[in-house]
């Protein structure tokens, strides 16, 4: 099995409060990692440190490695922004930036030097429709971003992330802000993704950890309690706290 | 590719963290060009002093021969101390650079300290220090001029026995006038636009119906007051305040009347929104515990309501101040420019901010008179933004 | 029995009394809104009187020639405005491309550069600077300002009026509205939303590719308002703009060491007089300043729409 990230050892501390404690795990290429946890247990921040966003809050220290494709994403010499490209996010909320649905998919490539107008439209193309979004905006890509649905600004979040053409895709529960219909799209095309790219997605939602990965790490109070298999996680959890919170009894 | 990229990011930053020394830059200039300019001239004797200076002219014709007055202690080596008439000269430049004698001291029992004026005959003058000398002719008609200096004037009046014509001024170019203006048009422009805009605060937001039409072309016709620029504010002062106030109290020019009603009209908007503001942050809870308690609305509104929104009309009264000791191009046209001393509520005068206006658009810009009244203004309105600040601050924690 | 009949005369009462209150403070409603209409209505009275030959016989001022013409003195009574709106349209416009680029980027400076107290201490220098009254800029530009341009002047071989140029008027005004726009700039810019940058980070921009292609598109539309205020304010500034925009009397002048007339200048000089065509010819000038900044403002804020149409 082929790793794409390998953390060993990862502390992470906000001032004074330990949030991340003692991380061993390795991440499968190709494959759906899902976190899961109760609030304040450490996943938002364990994701968040994969493609570095952590950088941005004051006062957040790390300890540990992380290795990507086989290089410390923490060394001076590694480009945050290099890891950025190969490592996309999808946020909680939908946030298209305030362009057209064009100009929201163009928009990485373009902060790379892409200039060139016939490789843009076929990135973005491409982009939208591997995104499952391209039939329904196909006619209005230079109009507002703002006027697509939730469900669709979410899909176009995720094409925007996929026109970076990234190896791995990081889901901070995307599909919290979303209704049940806009929510079973999003899942269907997280399980299309997974042919390309590698994803972990954070959720609060069980049975979706259950319906779409392939690995499921628990978290509690910022420890790794249990990191399987999501069929043996959910039928047969080798430690009594996992089997806790899958059942419903805390969290 | 890396390097070159962060390369291009940091010069960006760079670029950014120059461009905004530039608002620091003019402050610091700003501030450096009005004090170096206007602190010497900073003085008790500016801020007391009359505008216009007076002049006096007199005579003594008792002869005067013994030599007995003491010099005071006090005296420097600059000033030139006459024994016979009790008095003490000082060579200086005034503000236009002009040789002029001051007088520095005079002895209570100088016989100058008492003499007859030569234009009223039933009145005495008194030569007091901080008047100068303009021209002296002794009983032997010798002429004493400011150009001769204060030795000579010394060496005269120990002397001569006599004097047949004495002219004395008094220096001028203080700003008590305009001060004074000034304190009128705040007290006056409160007194009229605070209850206005107070009560029409409370009436939007506590009483008036909501979604009224009415109600909001009110609002709509209040809230233009807030883009209209001041010099139109004066040209309202002159077309409808001036004539107002002229046929009820006779003044026949503008005046401090129309210019607080002028000004009132300038801070309304001011008064309005940051009361509002502040009763917006008045939870609901308030109003509703209160008439849980069977208060009415009244109750509520004048009891609980306005006491809690005392701090924010106090800072949009200490707004208001600022903007009526800085206001100008309004005051030309509701007061107008001439600057006096005597100050009367239904005449001109000008407020500190006109008397700059005044003194700098002469023929003769007196740079050093408008940098020292710009130091009292500056600081001023800078404590009151200040204050502000801390009184918001105090609000939101 | 008796205490429900107390309360009953006690509600009505309350309701009386709860009546006279609103209407009381209607009133000063009323007043507060009247002014807006007082002054449309005596300024144009005043301001067409100049106009009117009931008024003024011969002396009165051909409306054409007014709206059209290309020179002012006082002296002979020829009064043309068409200069000096031309003028004063050229002042404003340059001042503004001066300021709203500093502006622009001392707001993100403020917002998003710098630490905490650097950029509270940022803050309170651009709050004085918006504080400081128009008379003390107009002392600092004829004092300090003038010095500057003859300089400038000097470099290109040109000669000024001892400083007092268009040049000179253009940098006070830039000076002038320069906190207002900072100022409402920094409040668009901190409430655009944290995750729309992350996102653009996420996505690889740089902190600069995001602030200016995300964080400044979002906040468009509350930097366009501060720049409506700021070139509403720099339209109807008088004191410090008469004070060294010299007195041109024919025009439109382009010349940026020349000297120039704006509209509020042009009200405020040589003003003695407070009855006679002088003095009332000024209130046609300040019927024209209404004009113009309704038209400016109308004109902005159709284009604020026109670029806000993402956000």
């Amino acid at each position: 099995m082929e790793k794409v990230f390998t953390i060993k050892k990862l502390n992470l501390k906000y001032g004074e409060k330990t949030a991340l404690l003692d991380i061993n795990m390795d991440i499968p290429k190709n494959e759906i990692t899902a976190l899961i946890g109760p609030s304040g247990c450490g996943k938002s921040t364990l994701l968040r440190t994969l493609n570095r966003m952590n950088d941005l809050i004051e006062n957040c220290h790390v300890k540990g490695d992380i290795k990507y494709e086989g290089n410390d994403i923490f060394s001076k010499d590694f480009d945050v922004i290099d890891l950025r490209t190969n490592v996309g996010m999808v946020f909680q909320k939908p946030n298209p930036f305030p362009m057209s649905i064009f100009d929201n998919v163009a928009y990485g490539p373009r902060c790379q030097g892409v200039k060139d107008k016939k490789i843009l439209q076929e990135t973005v193309i491409q982009a939208l429709k591997n995104a499952a979004l391209y039939d329904e905006v196909r006619d209005r890509l230079k109009e507002s971003a703002k006027e697509l649905s939730g469900g669709q600004q979410q899909r176009l979040c995720i094409a925007r992330a996929i026109a970076m053409r990234p190896d791995v895709i990081l889901m901070d529960e995307p599909t919290s802000a979303l209704d049940p219909i806009a929510t079973a799209k999003i899942e269907d095309l997280i399980l299309e993704l997974k042919q390309k790219y590698t994803i972990v997605i954070v959720t609060h939602n069980m049975q979706q950890a259950a319906r779409i990965s392939d690995n499921t790490a628990f978290l509690l109070m910022g420890e790794l309690i249990e990191y399987d298999k999501t069929d043996k996680i959910f039928s047969n959890p080798a430690k009594a706290k996992t089997e806790e919170y899958i059942t419903g009894r805390f969290g | 590719m890396k390097s070159k990229r962060y390369v291009k990011d940091k010069l960006t930053q760079l670029l950014i963290s120059l461009v905004s020394l530039v608002g620091l830059i003019i402050l610091v200039a700003v501030f450096f060009y009005v004090f170096s300019n206007g602190s010497s001239l900073l003085s008790w004797n500016l801020i007391t002093g009359d505008y216009n200076s007076n002049v006096f002219n007199g005579y003594y014709s008792t002869e005067i021969t013994t030599n007995d007055f003491a010099a005071p202690s006090s005296l420097s080596d600059e000033e030139y101390f006459s024994t016979r008439w009790g008095i003490s000269f000082m060579d200086d430049e005034d503000t236009e650079g002009h040789h002029i004698i001051m007088i520095t001291y005079v002895d209570i029992d100088s016989p100058l300290a008492n003499i007859p004026d030569k234009n009223d005959e039933t009145a005495t003058i008194s030569i007091s220090s901080g008047q100068k000398l303009m021209t002296v002719r002794f009983s032997d008609n010798t002429m004493l001029l400011p150009s001769n200096g204060a030795e000579k004037a010394n060496q005269l009046f120990d002397t001569k026995t006599s004097i047949a014509d004495i002219m004395v001024s008094t220096s001028g170019k203080g700003i008590r006038g305009s001060l004074i203006t000034t304190l009128y048009l705040v007290i006056m422009t409160l007194v009229i636009a605070l209850p206005i805009g107070v009560f029409t605060a409370i009436y939007l937001h506590e009483f008036a119906p909501k979604k009224n039409k009415f109600v909001n072309v009110l609002r709509r016709l209040i809230e233009m007051l807030t883009g209209v620029p001041s010099i139109i504010f004066g040209l309202l002062g002159a077309a409808v305040f001036i004539p107002i106030v002229s046929s009820l109290t006779g003044a026949d020019t503008g005046n401090l009347i129309s210019g607080s009603l002028t000004l009132a009209v300038i801070i309304l908007p001011v008064i309005i929104s940051s009361t509002e503001e502040t009763l917006k942050t008045i939870p609901d809870e308030y109003r509703q515990a209160s008439l849980a308690l069977g208060a009415n609305r009244n109750q509520t509104t004048f009891k609980i309501i306005l006491k809690s929104a005392i701090p924010g009309i106090l800072s949009a009264v200490l707004l208001s101040v600022g903007r009526i000791i800085g206001e100008s191009a309004a005051l030309i046209y509701a007061i107008g420019t001439s600057i006096k001393d005597e100050i009367i509520i239904t005449e001109r005068s000008t407020s500190l901010a006109v008397h700059i206006w005044s003194v700098m658009s002469g023929e003769v810009p007196n740079f050093e008179l408008a940098c020292a009244i710009s130091i009292i203004i500056l600081i001023v309105v800078l404590v009151l933004n200040l204050s502000v600040k801390f009184i918001v601050r105090k609000i939101a924690y | 029995m008796g205490l429900t009949v107390t309360t009953k005369k006690i509600k009505q009462r309350n309701k009386i009394v709860d009546k006279i209150t609103q209407i009381a403070l209607l009133m000063p409603t009323i007043l507060a809104a009247s002014f807006v209409l007082l002054i449309i209505i005596f300024i144009s009275e005043r301001g067409v009187a100049p106009f009117l030959e009931s008024q003024y016989g011969d002396l009165s001022v051909d409306l054409i020639r007014f709206l059209l013409g290309n020179e002012w003195y006082i002296s002979p009574n020829v009064y043309g405005v068409f200069f000096i709106i031309i003028n004063t349209l050229y002042v404003v416009f340059l001042s503004a491309v001066i300021a709203i680029p500093i502006s622009i980027l001392t707001a993100l400076f403020i917002a998003k550069m710098t630490s905490k107290t650097i950029s509270n201490f940022f803050q309170i220098v651009i709050e004085l600077l918006a504080a400081i009254p128009s008379i003390v800029f107009g002392v600092f530009g004829l004092g300090v300002i003038t010095n500057v341009v003859k300089k400038i002047a000097a470099l290109f071989q040109m000669q000024t009026a001892g400083g007092i140029s268009t040049l000179t008027t253009i940098f006070v005004l830039a000076i002038m509205i320069m906190p207002t726009i900072t100022l409402l700039s920094i409040t668009a810019i901190k409430a655009v939303r944290k995750d729309l940058e992350q996102n653009s980070l996420a996505l690889g921009a740089t902190k600069m590719q995001t602030l200016f292609k995300i964080t400044l598109v979002d906040a468009k539309s509350g930097i366009f308002a501060g720049i409506i205020l700021g070139v509403g304010r720099s339209l109807g500034e008088a004191t410090a703009v008469s004070m060294v925009a010299g007195n041109a009397g024919t025009g439109p002048n382009f010349n940026l060491f020349g000297t120039t007339r704006t509209l509020t200048s042009t009200m405020l000089l040589g003003i003695k007089e407070t009855t006679g065509l002088d003095y009332d010819i000024r209130f046609s000038v300040g019927i024209i300043l209404v004009v113009l900044i309704i038209v400016i403002n109308l004109l902005l804020n159709f284009a604020k729409k026109k670029i806000g149409r993402f956000s």
